[in-house]
């Protein structure tokens, strides 16, 4: 479904962490503010969009995710690389224990436990919900880059509720094959970490929201611990995403990333 | 009137040159008969694309709860979340005059998965039970047999079957989003694989005793999706869903009857643009006729000129001999009448009897998301059989007036003086 732009959920959610962040708060960090306040929009999303690539992580989230007919908490553990690929399966509910999903490229493959069974995701159910979130498989493949394929202008510098931010708008270029009819993002000066993203139709609607919350320490460096979406059109409803621990740089190889892993046992690195 | 000799004259008069009678009264017949034997064809062709594209799987009466249509909500089930006594339900649809037999459905998305091949599909819970008696697509298995009730069976078409490399007897993965948020998946084993010739239903449509799916997408078994009831008349099904709008209501607070009117609008459609073409066919085929049967009124008069010129000089006012002539042209469409009749008759029965089977020239194809059999299939159009017969009586009457009128006009001393 969304393109690009959803890189920043997957940064979050595959991966987190923030590489430029693990120098702020050394004595150079009031002068890259400044350095940062020139560099031009394009320049500044870039570096938020490429926080994350390269690295390995192995961390484990709750989902909760409500909707209007039932609600439910699952546990999960997430193994990644850089952006292109990544291993996720569920510890909790029992009912779901063990289902596993894999991405690696473009591709998904899910596995079922209970008839033991590996099926890849057809690229026409890339749309549909992932684990009945308001996730969508296509959220956890898309990995192009906004700069890539959006026009950014600084929409907004300045305090809001106290903090220095920058609010962006992308509006995508002419022939970028994107769903998106504009993106807003607003990102902390100080530290680049994003606050929310707002997501608009080609109406210019609003369609959903992602926002971040809850920064920390984990894993030595400065996340948001706490993703929340919550879809315009069916209020009431949400996913969030809560890290419980991380780690980074484990030292995982692509190889990793295969259909052994993805049927092998919970336990297993 | 019928006593006035006239009549006589008029009938007499249509021996005077058999053959040119024998000529007009054929082109009128033979007018006649085209007209509603394609009339017959076209209403045949109408009755083969409703029976077929609401029989196949729809029926012609559907039961849901109201909110139900068109986003097909797994949570709106019929009765709400308490769900329904599907038995009772059941038997008060078929209850109705015209209903036949009526089956209880549920509907999900999913994904059929066997080996590395995953489709998306259509799952649609059945009661292999009663479903044949309301839709013919179980009668389109070319391979294998029905699902047991309740069993981890499925039927898949044709084009999903080849697609998953799937035949009879193979295991195939079922996944689908379930009513409490987990993702249901279960194995199913292929019992049979049906071809009913319509591209969707063969490449994205599984179908799967009930029991099963509500197992699988974690619903009770009281929550049903879909009654569809079959009425072997279409066209009396909006009078049935009216009919059953008020006990069904009753019973279930929320759901809603509708016919096939309602849920296949561009069916409708179609069926009165094919009734608008006999309305064209009417008046092309009689415009021809009418230029036909003038001509020859009009020779046949011009014949007789020197006999109404003694006529009028006797003292015969113009008028009576207008109504002469138009006696004339009334008996002369009377007589085409009847052989039209005659001629026509035998080939609507035996057309209607024994339709023809074109599979030799052509194979299936759809119309308006109906499947249509190769065979050329008739209708007794009785509406269009009256008014074809009424056309065809004006017509010769119309054609007779100028004819009629140019005769009460001979100037009668200069045609008996042959000036």
């Amino acid at each position: 479904m969304n393109r690009r732009a959803l890189q920043l959920i997957l940064a979050v959610l595959v991966f987190s962490a923030v590489t430029p962040l693990t120098e702020r708060g050394s004595p150079l960090a009031g002068q890259e503010a400044a350095l940062a306040e020139q560099e031009s929009a394009r320049d500044i999303v870039d570096r938020v969009d490429r926080l994350m690539r390269g690295e390995s992580s192995l961390g484990t989230i709750t989902m909760d995710v409500v909707t209007e007919h039932w609600s439910r908490t699952m546990e999960m553990r997430i193994w990644s690389l850089g952006t292109d690929y990544a291993l996720i399966r569920i510890l909790s509910p029992r009912k779901d224990a063990g289902t596993a999903t894999l991405r690696a490229g473009n591709y998904i493959w899910n596995y079922l436990p209970r008839v033991d069974r590996t099926i890849k995701i057809p690229t026409s159910l890339m749309g549909a919900a992932w684990m009945g979130s308001h996730f969508t498989n296509d959220d956890l493949v898309k990995e192009s880059r906004m700069i890539e394929d959006y026009d950014i202008t600084i929409a907004f510098d300045g305090l809001r509720e106290g903090v220095e931010v920058w609010e962006f708008d992308l509006a995508p270029k002419p022939d970028a094959a994107v769903i998106w009819g504009a993106i807003n993002l607003e990102v902390r000066k100080d530290d680049l970490m994003p606050v929310w993203v707002r997501y608009h139709d080609e109406r210019g609607d609003l369609v959903r929201t992602l926002t971040f919350s809850e920064y920390g320490q984990m894993g030595g460096r400065l996340v948001p611990a706490l993703m929340e979406v919550l879809p315009e059109d069916k209020p009431g409803e949400r996913t969030t995403v809560r890290y419980s621990d991380l780690e980074f740089d484990i030292g995982l190889e692509e190889s990793f990333f295969s259909l052994r892993s993805l049927r092998g046992d919970p336990g297993r690195r | 009137m019928f006593r006035s000799p006239w009549w006589r004259i008029g009938w007499r008069n249509l021996g005077r040159n058999r053959r040119r009678t024998l000529f007009t009264t054929g082109g009128l017949a033979l007018g006649f008969c085209a007209v509603v034997v394609m009339g017959g064809l076209n209403r045949g062709l109408i009755a083969e694309m409703i029976g077929n594209g609401t029989g196949m799987l729809d029926g012609q009466l559907q039961v849901h709860s109201s909110g139900y249509l068109p986003e097909r909500s797994l949570y709106e089930t019929i009765g709400g979340r308490d769900g329904t006594d599907v038995e009772r339900l059941v038997e008060a649809v078929t209850a109705d005059p015209v209903v036949s037999a009526s089956t209880p459905r549920v509907f999900a998305g999913g994904l059929v998965s066997s080996g590395e091949a995953t489709v998306a599909a259509a799952l649609i819970g059945i009661d292999p039970g009663r479903e044949p008696n309301v839709s013919t697509i179980l009668s389109t298995l070319d391979e294998g047999r029905l699902p047991r009730p309740g069993a981890n069976e499925l039927v898949v078409g044709r084009e999903m079957a080849r697609q998953l490399f799937l035949s009879s007897g193979d295991e195939t993965v079922l996944v689908a989003p379930a009513a409490d948020g987990s993702m249901g998946n279960d194995l199913f084993t292929v019992a049979g694989i049906f071809d009913t010739g319509l591209a969707e239903l063969d490449r994205g449509l599984a179908l799967v005793p009930i029991a099963a799916l509500q197992r699988l997408i974690a619903l009770p078994e009281s929550r049903i999706h879909e009654i569809a009831a079959r009425v072997e008349d279409p066209w009396r099904a909006p009078d049935a869903a009216a009919r059953l709008a008020e006990p069904i209501a009753s019973a279930e607070a929320e759901a809603k009857v509708s016919p096939w009117t309602t849920f296949r609008p561009e069916m409708v459609s179609y069926a009165t643009m094919a009734e608008g073409v006999e309305w064209m066919l009417l008046v092309i085929v009689f415009a021809i006729a009418i230029f036909g049967v003038a001509n020859t009124m009009l020779m046949a008069t011009f014949e007789r000129r020197h006999e109404f010129a003694l006529l009028l000089a006797l003292g015969t006012t113009p008028g009576v001999i207008v109504r002469s002539v138009l006696a004339e042209a009334a008996v002369l469409s009377t007589v085409s009448l009847v052989v039209g009749a005659v001629i026509t008759a035998p080939i609507l029965v035996w057309w209607k009897l024994a339709p023809p089977d074109m599979s030799w020239l052509y194979g299936g194809t759809t119309l308006a998301g109906g499947l249509m059999r190769p065979i050329l299939r008739v209708e007794y159009p009785w509406l269009m059989i009256v008014e074809a017969a009424v056309a065809l009586f004006l017509v010769a009457v119309l054609a007779a007036l100028y004819p009629a009128w140019r005769s009460a006009r001979v100037p009668p001393a200069d045609t008996l003086t042959g000036r």
